[in-house]
This record gives C-alpha cells, sequence and structure tokens, in this order.
C-alpha cells in the first residue's frame, strides 16, 4: 500500500475547517435550539454558539494567513469579541486556549492538533469559576482525549485526529443526561455541548473532502446528528430507546457482549466480526449500553432512537408540577367529565380524576380508588357537582387516608378551588382559601329544558335554552347568547373575568355568536374561551 | 467627592435615567434581538419601542448577554480615570454576564475589576448600585454589596404565562401553571431561585396579594415598584404602600426590554431589600 499523504493543518485547511463548522452549525442549529432545558442561560444555544461562530470568522474569511497560528488568533478575537451566552462564552475560550497552544506555528502535525484540542478543554475550563461536569466542558475534554489517543496510534492523519474528536464529543454528548440531573428530568442531552460536537463534525466534513479531492481515503462516520440521536435518555419505567452502534476493536467476544447486553434491554442483536460488532437494543437505560458497549472498543454510528415522544409529550402535558412531591404531602382529586376540562384539572396539578358529572355520577367506591392511587396520606376531593357531593362525603369512613370534600358545586367552583392551592400551604389554611376562593366564583350553566315547567317564576318550555346561576334557573329564551346575556344581567357585583367552557355540542358559530354578544355587552370585561369538552352543557361560564 | 473606583453594571438593572448621573454608574447594554436585528437594551431601542414592537411581533424576541469583548472596551475606557471598578451584574443564574464580565476583565491589565454577581435582577441591581457608588472605597463597596445580595427580592406578577415561558427561565412546573387556563403568577427571585409563590386568575385580586406578601416580608431597607407599561397600577400600590409606611421611599421604575422579554407587558413588581 502506497503511504498516505499527510498534510498538516496550516492557515488555509484551518479557515476551510472553520468555515465548514459554521455552515454545518448553521444548518444544525435549530437542533440544537431544541435541546434547551430550564433554566436556559440567555435564550437559545444554538443560536448564541452560532452567532459566536460567525463573529470567530468573520475576520477570517478576508485572510490569506499561510500560518495556521495566525488563523486561530483571528477565531480567538472574534469569537471573544461577538460571544453570546454561557455557551457563546466557553466557546470563545475554546478557541482561545487552542489559539495559544499553536501560537507560533505554521502548520500542525497530527499529534499537534491533538494537543491544541486538548489544551483548548483545559482553557475553557480554566475560564469558568465553577465547572460543571455534563457540559460543553466536558465535551470539549472528551473530544480533546479521544483525538489524543488516536494521534498516539501509528499512521495517525489529521481527518483520522478530528474524526476521534467528534466521536469523542459524540459520546460524550450521549452521557450528559447521567452527569446532570436537569437533562435527565427534561428527557435531552447537552445542547452547548451538542452544539461543539456539531462543530467538530463540520470541521471533519470539510477535512474530509479536501482529502478526498486529493485521491486519500476517507474515513467513515454517520453523516449527519439526527434528530432522534439527540433525544437521548431520561428513561421513564416501561418507555424503550432504540439503540444502534457499532463496536471497532480487536478480539471482540460477540456472545459475551451479547449476554451483557441482553441484562439490560430486549430486541437484541449483536453481530458481525471479532474487529467489527453491530449492536441494536431496545433499552430503557441506552447511557449504560453505551458505557458498557464503550469498554470494548470504539463506538461508531450511535444511534439513539427515543421510542416514545409521544410519552414525553404527554409528561410535559400533564404539567410536571403534578409529579414533583408537594412541599405539604396533600393530594387533589376532582370529578370531572368531558376531555378539555379534564386536561384543565391536571393541568393545574390535580393527582386523579374521576370521570363524572351531572347525569353519570360516580359511584363512591368509583372515588375511593382514585383517592388510594394518589401518593399522599391526605387528599382533597372537589365533587364539582351537587349531586355528587353525597357519594363523596360518603368515602370520609372508608379510607385510613385523610380525606376533605370541598363542597365544589359546579366546574367554575371546581377550577378557582385548584387555582387556590399551593403547595407549600398546610392542610387546614389550604381548605380555607380554597373554599373561600370557590365560594366566590358566580357559575353560569347553559343547557336545554328537557320537560315543559315552571320555576322561579320563569315559564320554560321543553327545548328552550335556559340558563342556571348558582344551580338555580334564572334566564330562558330561543338562543344561547340571548340567555348568557339575561344571566349575566341578573348578577349583582363588578366583575373582570369570564371563563367560557365550550361543551361538545357547541358549534364554531354558535360559539362565535355567544363570544361576542358577551363582548360587546361587556366591552371592560376579560372573556376567555376554553374547550371543556363537556356532554349536556353546551356552555358554562365562570363569571368572577 | 471624586471616587477612585468606578460602579458598572448591566441595562438589567432598570437604573433609573437620573441614577446614572446622580451616582456616576457606567451601564452595559444586554442585546434584544427580534429575528435578524439585534438592539443594544436602551440604546438602540427605548421601553415604549420594544413593548410596541413585542405587542406587534410574532415570534418572541430573544436575549442575550454583552460580549467579554464588549466589558474589556467598558474596562479599558474607564481604567483612563479610575484606579478600580464594582461591576455589578444580573444573576448568573439567569444570563451568561456576569461570566463575561469576569472574562472581559482579564484582559484589562493593571486595572483591578471586582465582579459581583447579585443573584438578582431589575431595581435591586441599581439599588446596590447606588450602595456601592455611596461606599468610601472599593473594599467598602464591595463589602456592603455582598452584604446585601442575599438579601435582595423581586416580587413579580405577570399579566400572563406566556412570555416567562417561552423565555424558558422558570419552568410550568416551578411555577405550578398548567398550560391551558390562563393564570396570573406571582413569582419570587430569592436565593438564586425563582419560584411561583402564589397564582391568581384576575388582576384586581392579584395585586392585593402581592402588596399583602411584600408587608409580611418586612422589614425592608428599600423598596420600589416596578412596571412594563402599567403606570397607573404602580402609581396606586405605590402610593398605597407610602401611606401605610410613610419612613419608605419608594421609587417606581419601569421594567426594561430585556427583562420585559422575559415578564411580558403590564407585568407589575415589589423589589426590596430585606434588612
Amino acid at each position: 500500500m502506497a503511504p498516505e499523504p499527510n498534510p498538516g493543518v496550516d492557515g488555509p485547511l484551518f479557515k476551510r475547517a472553520l468555515l465548514g463548522s459554521l455552515s454545518w452549525l448553521s444548518a444544525n442549529h435549530e437542533e440544537v435550539n431544541r435541546l434547551n432545558v430550564f433554566p436556559v442561560p440567555d435564550g437559545d444555544t444554538g443560536t448564541n454558539m452560532l452567532l459566536t461562530l460567525q463573529s470567530a470568522v468573520e475576520d477570517i474569511r478576508e485572510s490569506d494567513a499561510a500560518e495556521v497560528s495566525k488563523i486561530a488568533k483571528l477565531a480567538s478575537h472574534g469569537s471573544l469579541m461577538g460571544a453570546r451566552g454561557n455557551s457563546g462564552v466557553i466557546l470563545s475560550q475554546i478557541f482561545r486556549g487552542f489559539a495559544r497552544a499553536v501560537e507560533g506555528k505554521s502548520s500542525l502535525t497530527p499529534a499537534e492538533l491533538a494537543t491544541a484540542f486538548e489544551e483548548a478543554a483545559n482553557a475553557a475550563y480554566r475560564a469558568v469559576n465553577k465547572p460543571t461536569e455534563g457540559t460543553i466542558l466536558t465535551v470539549a475534554r472528551e473530544a480533546g482525549r479521544a483525538a489524543a489517543a488516536a494521534a498516539a496510534t501509528p499512521g495517525a492523519t489529521i481527518p483520522r485526529v478530528i474524526a476521534a474528536a467528534a466521536d469523542g464529543a459524540r459520546a460524550a454528548v450521549l452521557k450528559t443526561p447521567s452527569q446532570l440531573q436537569i437533562l435527565r428530568d427534561a428527557g435531552v442531552v447537552d445542547a452547548g455541548g451538542f452544539g461543539l460536537q456539531v462543530i467538530l463534525e463540520g470541521m471533519l466534513k470539510t477535512v474530509e473532502e479536501a482529502e478526498s479531492s486529493n485521491g486519500a481515503l476517507v474515513t467513515s462516520r454517520s453523516a449527519a446528528p439526527v434528530a432522534s440521536q439527540v433525544a437521548v435518555a431520561l428513561p421513564e419505567e416501561g418507555w424503550g430507546y432504540c439503540t444502534e452502534f457499532l463496536i471497532e476493536g480487536s478480539d471482540l467476544d460477540l456472545d459475551v457482549i451479547k449476554n451483557q447486553i441482553e441484562a439490560l434491554g430486549n430486541s437484541v442483536l449483536v453481530v458481525g466480526e471479532p474487529e467489527l460488532v453491530k449492536v441494536h437494543v431496545h433499552t430503557d437505560d441506552p447511557t449504560r449500553v453505551i458505557a458498557l458497549a464503550g469498554r470494548y472498543g470504539k463506538l461508531l454510528k450511535l444511534n439513539v432512537g427515543d421510542m416514545s415522544t409521544q410519552h414525553r409529550r404527554i409528561l410535559e402535558d400533564e404539567g410536571q408540577a403534578a409529579r414533583a412531591p408537594r412541599p405539604n404531602g396533600v393530594g387533589i382529586v376532582a370529578v370531572v367529565a368531558g376531555r378539555g376540562l379534564v386536561d384543565i384539572f391536571r393541568g393545574l396539578g390535580v393527582d386523579a380524576i374521576v370521570e363524572g358529572g351531572q347525569t353519570m355520577n360516580p359511584s363512591t367506591q368509583d372515588m375511593l380508588t382514585a383517592i388510594e392511587s394518589v401518593p399522599y396520606e391526605e387528599v382533597i376531593l372537589l365533587p364539582n357537582n351537587k349531586n355528587v357531593i353525597l357519594a363523596a362525603k360518603q368515602v370520609l369512613g372508608l379510607t385510613k387516608k385523610k380525606v376533605h370534600v370541598i363542597e365544589t358545586h359546579s366546574v367554575p367552583q371546581g377550577v378557582a378551588a385548584v387555582v387556590a392551592f399551593r403547595a407549600d400551604r398546610q392542610g387546614a389554611e389550604n381548605l380555607a382559601v380554597m373554599k373561600a376562593e370557590a365560594e366566590r366564583v358566580h357559575t353560569i350553566e347553559v343547557t336545554h329544558a328537557v320537560r315543559d315547567t315552571r320555576s322561579n317564576g320563569l315559564k320554560v318550555k321543553k327545548g328552550d335554552v335556559i340558563g342556571l346561576i348558582n344551580d338555580r334557573l334564572e334566564a330562558n329564551g330561543s338562543g344561547y347568547a340571548e340567555v348568557v346575556n339575561k344571566a349575566l344581567g341578573k348578577l349583582a357585583g363588578t366583575f373582570e373575568l369570564i371563563t367560557v367552557y365550550r361543551g361538545k355540542d357547541a358549534s364554531d358559530d354558535e360559539m362565535a355568536q355567544l363570544e361576542s354578544a358577551i363582548r360587546s355587552q361587556y366591552p371592560s370585561l376579560e372573556v376567555e374561551v376554553q374547550q371543556g369538552g363537556q356532554q349536556h352543557y353546551p356552555f358554562i361560564l365562570s363569571v368572577e | 467627592m471624586t471616587r477612585t473606583f468606578a460602579v458598572v453594571t448591566d441595562s438589567t438593572a432598570d437604573l433609573p435615567d437620573e441614577w446614572r448621573e446622580l451616582y456616576d454608574i457606567e451601564v452595559v447594554p444586554l442585546k434584544v434581538l427580534f429575528g435578524d436585528e439585534t438592539f443594544r437594551d436602551g440604546v438602540d431601542m427605548n421601553n415604549e419601542e420594544f413593548f410596541r414592537r413585542l405587542a406587534a411581533s410574532s415570534k418572541l424576541p430573544t436575549t442575550s448577554a454583552p460580549s467579554p469583548g464588549e466589558f474589556a472596551e467598558v474596562y479599558q475606557r474607564l481604567a483612563r480615570d479610575h484606579d478600580s471598578c464594582i461591576s455589578i451584574h444580573i444573576g448568573a443564574q439567569l444570563s451568561a454576564t456576569a461570566e463575561a464580565a469576569r472574562i472581559g476583565a482579564r484582559s484589562v491589565e493593571g486595572f483591578r475589576v471586582e465582579v459581583v454577581d447579585s443573584e438578582t435582577v431589575t431595581m435591586p441591581m441599581a439599588l446596590l448600585c447606588r450602595v456601592a457608588a455611596e461606599s468610601a472605597s472599593l473594599e467598602d463597596a464591595v463589602a456592603a454589596v455582598k452584604e446585601r445580595v442575599p438579601k435582595c427580592r423581586v416580587l413579580a406578577l405577570l399579566d400572563t404565562m406566556r412570555y416567562i415561558e417561552m423565555g424558558g427561565r422558570v419552568s410550568r412546573a416551578q411555577a405550578m401553571i398548567g398550560t391551558l387556563l390562563d393564570v396570573k403568577p406571582m413569582l419570587l427571585v430569592k436565593d438564586r431561585e425563582i419560584k411561583a409563590v402564589d397564582r391568581v386568575r384576575t388582576r384586581s385580586r392579584a395585586i392585593p396579594r402581592m402588596i399583602e406578601f411584600f408587608e409580611s416580608d418586612m422589614p425592608v431597607e428599600y423598596v420600589g415598584v416596578m412596571h412594563a407599561q402599567a403606570d397607573e397600577d404602580a402609581g396606586r400600590i405605590a402610593a398605597g404602600l407610602r401611606e401605610r409606611h410613610p419612613d419608605l421611599d419608594i421609587p417606581i421604575g419601569q421594567i426594561g426590554c430585556v427583562l420585559g422579554t422575559h415578564t411580558g407587558p403590564k407585568a407589575l413588581g415589589l423589589v426590596y431589600i430585606k434588612k
């Protein structure tokens, strides 16, 4: 075999590499942005890193310096001037360390390049007050280490060193959730670290293209960071991550690897040769699988697919507030019917829902089961319908748990009570405030009369639209808007906010008509429309 | 009295305009980005213009810290007629500004820069600057400011969850808020954390609750009222507090562009330093 050409990194090549990083990061920065978790330092990590990198290469574009040191110095200065956000600032320090390491050099050997990567990481660590593992810092260090290891192997080339750095970065990125609780909780890898990975990959692409146009060997690697690859970790029990990679090593024992991987998941596939093994597994703990496999050799083409994005979406939708243990140890159970209303109550932090309401009153047993399912010894039960209150009160003698029934007569009362609940307030105090808030709101329920009747001085025909204020029949007529405005007119006092819960049977037109009728009659009121999805009541209004 | 040390802060201090000259405080602007357009907070864009654009913009703006290089330039300039400086910045849990200041300071030789992470945001920072500016020496200033950092509080009443949620500084979990119902959260910035202390559905109920919370957290050394395009409410709150607590001087300040990106319009705040 003919010896490979082994050119070093000079000014023009480093310039091209940085421009390659810029275009690759620019193509992928939204991907990086998507990884942001709370709290995000200064907005969007991907955008901040991109702007920092743009500023780093700004002066380089015009430069035809032959020496790598000059290009590195321009990058260092430019990134320092344009650094944005925490990750951008650290990136600027990486450039600074790199520039220092290559000072006075016109071209870098593979070993010198690796040293410069390592020095860049060291500089970044030194720049930060309290270095945190599981961030871009860790990723920079692991990239440096991998580069150094690659440089130490015989026949090392520039593309191999950069490929090793990019692979090292990728492996480190995938491990970040195991190092940082916040990433684990959010179900993502570290955004800044991933940004650095993208930058190294951009460099690699450029250098590989330069090599291949020289007719030299191109190192193989996976092309692009796919979205699923970054959505790693936070195994919630029972949810799988499709994890795939190659192990490159020597004398690999397929059976041993297979046995160990089988202990960590299912659908296990371990195939290949002693030098290259392909692994596929569905696991709840991809980080452990990766760590284990990493002991056997270098991991290539690592891809972790989240098989449970839907699960995660639901988790978010339901509001994580409900999942964190409450300081006061009090749970909430609510009786609600209608998809929208169920979501609203859940979003406000209710732990368990008992399906039911006006026409399908839940049994005491249903409520008892829900109360027992809540992981708290003290539970507040909201019946949210006057016909449910009695059954709700029966629960009191049937459980060892301390149960409080707040006698909410309606959905608006229930919402008002839950909104007033505070996890840092003790039981009795919470109950008093919730009860007071529930009693403060007025409920208007709008439905159709099921028979002719006379009530409260009103003569009602079957099929009429009727409006009940706090359970009392107060208005009737032929249209929803008319009845609602009549009912609102009967309420005494001053109000600020009307929340309309739209029922399952109310059409878009009816909704729009009602909303504009209220707004034109009461222009100073805030009107909020929510999809309640309840049956039998086209509209339920909360007035406060 | 001429001070030998300079006092530097950033635009998130929402420093009242007249304090800048009165106490000789240097303000380094953060940036607000509407799409591709970048504005320096309070320099290229004032509060009125910002909230007008915020209301008109379909995509929410983002914010970013000054770069280390920008800090270096400011320090270099100040080094001409000062021997040192105290640089008081927005809490590091909220922004990279203090980190950028620290790195920027390193490149200025022969000029001592004491960067202080205020752990807070908005007017408490301005109050800390005032404390620093009134100190006899840099050492005194640093000691006086650091002693007060753990006592700073920002109690904010947002008119909507939309902006704080999009801004990403506070999670829904922290704010105890479901996504569906529009609830007005009351947040407290304290000990490097932002916590929801209450949630209320109507503004007229929320304001007394905020005042009640503040009064239960007294005594205070300083207090101010902040608002984003809600000067009438702010004026009423300040007047009520002055009546009940005649010993307190209660300035009213405006929430600036960077903070406004996260609070949205009509936000109100009581900001104070506990005794």
